[in-house]
Formats: structure tokens, C-alpha cells, sequence
């Protein structure tokens, strides 16, 4: 199965791919309605985005007590609008941090990988985001614990 | 092989159960489902309480489905009795089922409080689909409802009552709400927050009687003035099903007491869901988690056992959240461990809580509360249950955390939290979508 697969020291913050995840979910350029969130590092001087692995377990479609969460042709896990009631559990259940939910609509939403052909890697400039036939994996992990350990030894833990 | 399962109670756990096995059996087996109700979701009753979904939309198997996945269905039955030595459970209608391994998911049923006039015209439960029934019925556009109970049942159903154009009032015995779901101080905040949004709430009051007051119900209490309303919900805990094998020589703790199997002592029964104690997963010591996660991973470990295969399962995590007024309370683990390392941290202006519980260098607990607009809340929700639930050391970044617990992001993903996380299936496989249960040839 074709992944997101990210580079994250190729990322400059740009948030393109925010504003293009948005306007494909939801149909408006906010980032706040993107799944696709870039974080910063070392104060502001890296970024690296981060999403949904589309896990094996899949916590939020084991935990969906109505059958609303399923896997689309492009193998990622899928909300079902006319299904999902809005119960939170799957935001609960999924321990990456990546179910989402929305209260003007009452629904979870998340990463569908865009049904095969994810808006957020074309908006990448940089390739930081490729979609990619590779077993998924921790992308961001030496990445971030090498820039947030510099954090951690120049302020002290404090800021 | 077993060749005819028994599944009893067709509930979260029942449900998965029977979906798991014909996922994982290679030979067709014979499976009978005994339900005293038609499977509903209980999760979304406070979704049809207030009409935002349809009734058809509770139902989880339809009689199609179920014929599909070629179960036989005893459906408006209880069981009575189970003779472990012949393998046979007996129905309240007299029917006879012999099996060769069975699950016992018979779930809890709601508990009044043991005052006067709790029996009474307009006193309901809020916890079958029958009760929901009742409770739509009763309540108008200006009805005054009492809620008796300020936990976890309670707010689920808060903002459907609020939608319905009913006023409310919630009485606790406990000197503040959600007594088993957040701490004090989280308490504070989430009752701070409805009483902004017009729901009276009176802790520390004890209910001694309800009366019949001209078409209207009149509640007296130990102390404080009386509350006339039109509906009282009780909402006041709830007990496990198991009267009906108390007898049966199946060992029964607080629970039907499981092995890392889900076998209970009598090794062609297994226990799922509110009925089963099993391992917490983050003490290791045996627990009742009559919580809708629980039973679902229990279906599915049961089953799978059911089937042939041999597996383990790790425990069970408590995890909770509830929605009242677009603000979110949430709360894992050990969440209220007093040996465990504590931080907190509260944004009143925000409405925001953090409690973060740390046994060495791992979170073995966390109470999380927020607007539910604010976009960090949900990440975190999702991201303090990884760390629960993985017990990733976090190395220099406990330190992190506990001077920067509203930015959980950063420990969480310099940890490893999703690198320990991805190999991680309750049943050692990708899980299948819920369309996909095939059939077995």
C-alpha cells in the first residue's frame, strides 16, 4: 500500500500542505480543518508535519461502535459521514492523536489519503511529503527527539 | 476444534465476537447468539434521544446480517441457567443449548436509588433502547429533568436533554460530579463550565423520596429544599448480569474472573465486556472496565481464541470521554493513583485542565479537559493515550512534559510513542474493515 512518507528535515514550515489538506476535506482553506498538522521545533527553525500512519490495528474503526469508520480503495481508514454519530470514541481510541472532530458538523474526521491521491503531497514543495509504495513508519521520531533535545538543553525544560 | 459457540448477550462484546470468528475460522463453525434484545449500540442512544439520528441507525446486526454470518438467533431470550458439566445453557423459554465453548457478555443493567417512589409514573433509567423509548416520550419543548447521579451516563445524555428545549437540574450524592471520571480540581472546571451554560447542579445531597406532585414530581431530600420537576432520570450506577450464574460454578469475583485468555475458571467459558474481570493494563491487577472499548477487544480476543488461534491479550486501558456543552472531559489509566508522580495544570479563562501521572518515567494516567473547538484538545486527547497505553519511557522528556503540559506533542513524538505503537494489533493481524467479515466457506 502507497504511504505518506515523510522527510522531515526537508519541511520548511510552509504550511501548504495545511491549506490544501483543508480545502480537500472540508472544502475551505483553514488550517485548523486539516488532518496534516506541521509542528515546530528548536523554536520555530524546524517543522515537521505529522498525520495519520493509517495503523494496522486501526484503533478508531475497532472502536466505532456504529461501523462508521472502513477502509477506502486506497487502503486508508475512512469516515462515513451518514454513519458516524459524532461520539467521540474513535478521538479517544486512537493513540497516535490523529482522529479529528469537527462541531459545526457533529462528525470525526481524518486522513483518507485523499481516496488514492493525497492533496497534501502535491502542495508539498519540498518533497518533505512523497506518497510512496514503503512500509509505514515512524517518520518523525530521530528527528524530533534530536531538535526537541536541543530545547531541552538550552532552556533547561523551561521556556 | 469447537465446533458450535455459544454466544451469550448480544451487546459490544457479542457483537465483535461473532464478527471475529467468521474472520478467523477456516472451517465453517456453528455459532448461536442468545439476546434478550435485538443488538443496538448503546454508545448512540443519546444521539437518538435527540432525534440527530434515526431509531433504525441504534441497530448493529440486522436480521439480514446475522442470517449472512449464518447465526442462529435466539433474539427476546434470557439465559437462565448454564451446566458447565454438560455444556448446556437453558432459556427462559425452556430451550436448551448445547455448545462447545460459550462467551458470557450478559452486560450490566442500571440501579435506582433505594428511595421511595423511585419505582414511580415519570422515574426513568437511561440505559436500554426501550428506556430511551421512555424517555423521549416524556420530555417536552420546557420540561423541567431532574438527573439523579452526576457521572458518566448522566453527560452523555446532558445535550440531547439541553436540545430537546428541556431545563435541568442535576443532583449528586458525592460532594462534586463525575466522581469516577476526573479529579476534583477537573471536576471544578467541567461544573463551572454548565453552570455558565444554565444546568443547575447541587452536590452533596442525599434523595430520600420522590412523590407524585399534581401531574409533576416532587423530590425531598436529607437536607436543602425540595425540587419540583416533570421527569426524573436515574442515573445512579449500575450492576453486572450475572444473578443468573451465580450458581453455575463459574468462579465470580466482582466480575467473571478471566485469565490473560479470557477464560473464565471453567475453560469452555469465556467472559467478555462488564461481566468480565481481566487485566488492567496499566496495573496488571484484575478489573471491571464496563466500558465500550473493553467489550470490543474482549469480542474480538475471545473470539479469536474461540477460532483455533492462541491469543494473548495485554489488559485493558480505562479510557473515558464525554462532550457536555462543546467542552471535552477525558480521562486513561490511573488516573487517580495516589502513588503516582503528579503535575497539573489549569487555563481558567479557557476552561482547560491537565493532570498528567507519571510512575517513574512513564504516564501511567492523565485527565484531559477542553473546548472541544480548540484544535490541540482532540491531538492531545489522542496522544495522552498513546503514552498511557504504551508506557513508552520518556527518557529527558518527563521533565518536558511536566514544565510544559499543555504541549504533549513534542514528548510524545521525540519518545517513540508511534514508532512502539505501529506493530501493536489486539489480534496480531491488520484489522478488517466492518463491511468485510466474509463468510466461512
Amino acid at each position: 500500500m502507497k504511504v505518506l512518507k515523510i522527510t522531515p528535515e526537508r519541511c520548511t514550515g510552509c504550511l501548504r500542505c495545511e491549506i490544501a489538506c483543508s480545502y480537500m476535506q472540508v472544502g475551505a482553506f483553514q488550517p485548523a480543518k486539516s488532518v496534516i498538522r506541521v509542528s515546530p521545533f528548536e523554536g520555530h527553525t524546524s517543522y515537521a508535519p505529522y498525520t495519520c500512519t493509517q495503523c494496522a490495528e486501526g484503533w478508531c474503526m475497532t472502536a466505532c461502535p456504529v461501523g462508521a469508520i472502513t477502509i477506502n480503495v486506497a487502503g486508508a481508514k475512512d469516515v462515513l459521514d451518514d454513519r458516524c454519530v459524532g461520539c467521540k470514541l474513535c478521538t479517544v481510541a486512537c493513540p497516535y492523536g490523529t482522529m479529528f472532530y469537527d462541531p459545526s458538523t457533529r462528525k470525526a474526521f481524518k486522513c483518507n489519503l485523499c481516496g488514492g491521491d493525497p492533496a497534501c503531497a502535491h502542495a508539498c514543495p519540498t518533497a518533505a511529503i512523497e506518497y510512496d509504495e514503503v512500509p509505514t513508519a515512524d517518520w518523525l521520531h530521530d528527528f524530533a527527539r534530536e531538535r526537541a533535545s536541543h530545547v531541552l538543553v538550552v532552556n533547561g525544560g523551561r521556556r | 476444534m469447537p465446533r458450535r459457540h455459544l454466544i451469550i448477550g448480544g451487546g459490544t462484546a457479542g457483537m465483535n465476537a461473532m464478527r471475529t470468528i467468521r474472520e478467523e475460522e477456516r472451517e465453517a463453525s456453528e455459532i448461536t447468539l442468545v439476546s434478550a434484545e435485538k443488538p443496538y449500540s448503546r454508545m448512540v442512544l443519546p444521539y437518538y434521544l435527540d432525534r440527530s439520528i434515526a431509531e433504525s441507525h441504534v441497530f448493529t446486526a440486522s436480521a439480514a446480517l446475522l442470517a449472512q454470518w449464518k447465526v442462529k438467533t435466539h433474539v427476546g431470550r434470557r439465559a437462565t441457567g448454564l451446566d458447565v458439566k454438560t455444556s448446556v445453557c437453558t432459556l427462559d423459554d425452556g430451550t436448551r443449548i448445547e455448545y462447545d465453548d460459550c462467551l458470557v457478555a450478559t452486560g450490566s443493567s442500571p440501579v435506582r436509588a433505594p428511595v421511595p417512589g423511585a419505582d414511580g409514573p415519570n422515574v426513568h433509567s437511561f440505559w436500554t433502547l426501550d428506556e430511551c423509548r421512555g424517555v423521549i416520550a416524556s420530555i417536552k419543548h420546557g420540561s423541567h429533568v431532574v438527573m439523579v447521579g452526576a457521572g458518566f451516563i448522566s453527560f452523555t445524555i446532558l445535550n440531547s436533554i439541553l436540545a430537546l428545549g428541556a431545563k435541568l437540574t442535576i443532583v449528586e450524592l458525592a460532594p462534586r460530579i463525575l466522581p469516577r471520571m476526573v479529579d476534583d480540581a477537573g471536576a471544578k472546571v467541567v461544573e463551572d463550565w454548565l453552570e455558565a451554560h444554565g444546568v443547575t447542579i447541587r452536590t452533596n445531597v442525599k434523595l430520600t423520596r420522590i412523590e407524585g406532585a399534581r401531574g409533576k414530581k416532587r423530590l425531598k431530600f436529607a437536607s436543602g429544599a425540595d425540587l419540583v420537576c416533570d421527569v426524573v432520570i436515574m442515573a445512579t450506577g449500575i450492576k453486572t448480569n450475572l444473578d443468573w450464574l451465580k450458581d453455575a460454578g463459574v468462579r465470580i469475583n466482582r466480575g467473571i474472573v478471566v485469565d490473560d485468555h479470557l477464560r473464565s475458571s471453567v475453560p469452555t467459558v469465556y467472559a467478555g465486556g462488564d461481566v468480565a474481570e481481566g487485566r488492567d493494563l496499566v496495573s496488571g491487577e484484575p478489573a471491571v472496565h464496563a466500558i465500550e472499548p473493553t467489550a470490543q477487544e474482549h469480542g474480538r480476543v475471545v473470539a479469536a481464541n474461540m477460532a483455533g488461534r492462541d491469543v494473548a491479550y495485554k489488559g485493558s486501558l480505562i479510557i473515558n470521554i464525554v462532550e457536555v456543552c462543546h467542552l471535552d472531559a477525558a480521562s486513561f489509566g490511573a488516573w487517580d493513583d495516589a502513588r503516582a508522580e503528579v503535575i497539573s495544570g489549569v487555563k481558567r479563562d479557557r476552561s482547560a485542565y491537565r493532570k498528567l501521572l507519571f510512575t517513574g518515567d512513564r504516564l501511567t494516567g492523565a485527565i484531559i479537559i477542553g473546548r472541544s473547538g480548540d484544535v490541540w484538545t482532540t491531538n492531545d486527547v489522542g496522544m495522552l493515550k498513546g503514552l498511557v497505553q504504551t508506557g513508552v519511557p520518556l527518557g529527558r522528556f518527563k521533565e518536558y512534559l511536566k514544565s510544559h503540559p499543555f504541549d504533549v506533542k513534542t514528548a510524545y513524538i521525540a519518545a517513540g510513542t508511534a514508532g512502539t505503537l505501529l506493530p501493536e494489533t489486539v489480534l496480531g493481524r491488520p484489522s478488517k474493515a466492518p463491511g468485510e467479515t466474509p463468510v466461512a466457506v
